[in-house]
């Protein structure tokens, strides 16, 4: 049947995605765990990557959600124009990453100039992208730009599903707003929260494009991802086996700390 | 109670003093791209004194835009094609038989959802390579099938479910082929489905860098819109006129898509987020 024609390109191509994270080519010969120990050992560069990866990470999962959920409360209550306001928050998020890093190149540098001189204040006058200390804000800054209004319709959405009647209740019982939401609301909702530290999650630890256009690592190397280092390491100086050795790594973490956050969150999701 | 009637008014001015700061850096790209030089060098957040056209023009044809942009489209729609014919297929027929080799195979199919891009991209490369995939936006495309077909199949796989078996019997008593029935029976009820996997698929595909920057690089004549306004930001990495230009025709189409489906985007990128 047709099906089988189509099947068997795509588990070949799943196929091979497969058989290759540990695979050094063909060409070259196989050092064992050489690879490995090099990577644990004698890499600082791929270990500051990684520090930098987890703090930003960390960053964007809090505060995106943190920012998403807290809009979305607000944008579901009874706002007027909450369609236009959702679909605004959301504009960003259709932009592709490397065009979002190239627009901030741009506001960092020429806007933030002439924000200063009409303003004044001294937080247009940062260098922005070439201050070690700041440089990790502006990126922290633009990523949750970039995806904040996929978050907020993930949480309007859930919000939605909350029965009214649960909220009445609870109103009733002399439960004030505050008590409500959390009381309430929140453990409600947990389900879309589980979805959206997933996704912020793995984005986070997957940040690439980003991070290219934006500062391509720098400045020096302050701001490099490991999916940037990869690239480097394979594309870059073609160290393919060496690539594929830190490609594994970071796909056990992602895989590592993904299954412990949904493990975390699972278990607090309640039935009505 | 006069509180309840002004607070939503008050909410909806603050929140769109928001939304206003934050699509602010757009609006400076927007009036930027039609600043002369010197303008933009003076002051960047003044409007724009004329509307230099001629920004457009010359990005345009510097650019290569309407080349890039047919490649994109066509890298895009042969992905999202794909996407969906294989992915509705396998998770029909995946979906309906109950065997366990069937369920071995759909748990095989969807797991690389779990493995992120970057952690196979070398090798994919090296296949794609071997398999003349290189070098081209049809190429591109067809890398696109194994790579969104996971998420696809498993929300195909997951709304079968929910469409009654007696339907294909139906079908079949009344002499319709098992394509037949799929076609013409079972694809349309998927549709809440299908306008999901296209949606976010068109989206991702359209937007992606990173593969399109490991496969299509080489060869000048293939590139995509996004590779091609990267190298363009490199060519102009001080005239800003000229960049912001780039910028607003690059990210035209995307705009002009969500402006005009804006509904069937948010519902369907949620329904995706949610699913998996």
């Amino acid at each position: 049947m047709v099906l089988i024609s189509v099947e068997i390109p795509f588990l070949m191509s799943v196929f091979s995605s497969f058989t290759k994270w540990n695979g050094l080519d063909k060409a070259q010969t196989f050092i064992g765990f050489q690879n490995y120990h090099e990577l644990f050992t004698d890499d600082p560069k791929m270990w500051g990557a990684f520090g930098f990866t987890l703090k930003l990470t960390l960053g964007s999962v809090v505060l995106v959600n943190i920012l998403a959920l807290l809009l979305a409360v607000i944008l579901d209550s009874d706002v007027k124009g909450k369609n236009a306001l959702r679909a605004a928050f959301y504009v960003p998020n259709i932009i592709s990453l490397i065009i979002i890093g190239y627009i901030w190149r741009f506001i960092f540098s020429a806007g933030f100039n002439s924000l200063y001189e009409k303003t004044g204040l001294e937080i247009f006058m940062l260098s922005w992208l070439g201050d070690v200390k700041v440089v990790y804000f502006s990126v922290l800054m633009v990523s949750i730009w970039h995806s904040l209004g996929f978050y907020l319709v993930i949480y309007i959405a859930g919000l939605q599903t909350v029965p009214h009647e649960l909220i009445e209740a609870a109103m009733i019982d002399g439960a004030n707003k505050t008590k409500r939401f959390f009381n309430v609301t929140l453990p409600l909702i947990v389900p879309s929260i589980t979805v959206s530290v997933f996704h912020s999650l793995s984005n986070g630890l997957k940040s690439f494009d980003i991070i290219f256009s934006l500062t391509n690592g720098g400045p020096g190397n302050v701001t490099t991802t490991i999916a940037l280092d990869i690239y480097r390491t394979a594309f870059v100086i073609n160290r393919f086996g060496y690539g594929t050795a830190k490609s594994v790594v970071l796909f056990l973490m992602i895989l590592v700390l993904s299954i412990f956050q949904v493990q975390i969150f699972k278990q607090r999701e309640v039935e009505v | 109670m006069k509180e309840r009637f002004i607070l939503p008014y008050v909410w909806t001015i603050v929140l769109t003093l928001i939304a206003t700061v934050y699509l602010y850096p757009l609006f400076l790209v927007l009036i930027n791209s039609f600043k002369t030089f010197q303008e933009i060098t003076s002051n960047v957040i003044a409007l724009p004194t004329s509307l230099e056209w001629h920004n457009f023009a010359n990005t345009f044809k510097v650019m290569n835009y309407p080349r890039y942009f047919l490649n994109t489209l066509a890298a895009t729609s042969i992905g999202v094609l794909g996407v969906v014919s294989i992915s509705s297929m396998a998770g029909y027929k995946l979906s309906r038989t109950n065997s366990r080799i069937s369920f071995i195979m759909f748990m095989v199919l969807i797991a690389p959802m779990m493995i992120p891009f970057h952690s196979f991209m070398i090798s994919l490369v090296k296949v794609a390579k071997e398999l003349k995939l290189i070098g081209s936006p049809a190429g591109l495309g067809v890398l696109y099938w194994g790579l969104g077909a996971s998420l696809a199949l498993f929300m195909y796989h997951g709304a079968v479910k929910s469409v009654p078996r007696e339907l294909d019997d139906c079908a079949s008593i009344d002499g319709a082929s098992p394509l037949r029935t799929f076609f013409q029976i079972i694809f349309p009820l998927l549709q809440p489905v299908t306008v999901s996997v296209i949606v976010i698929n068109t989206m991702w595909m359209w937007n992606d860098f990173l593969l399109p920057l490991l496969v299509l690089s080489g060869s000048k004549k293939s590139l995509t819109l996004q590779l091609a306004a990267y190298n363009f930001f490199g060519l102009y990495k001080i005239d800003w006129n000229y960049a912001m230009a780039g910028v607003l025709l690059t990210i035209l189409p995307a705009i002009i898509f969500y402006l005009s489906l804006q509904r069937y985007i948010i519902k369907g990128m949620v329904a995706g987020a949610v699913k998996s």
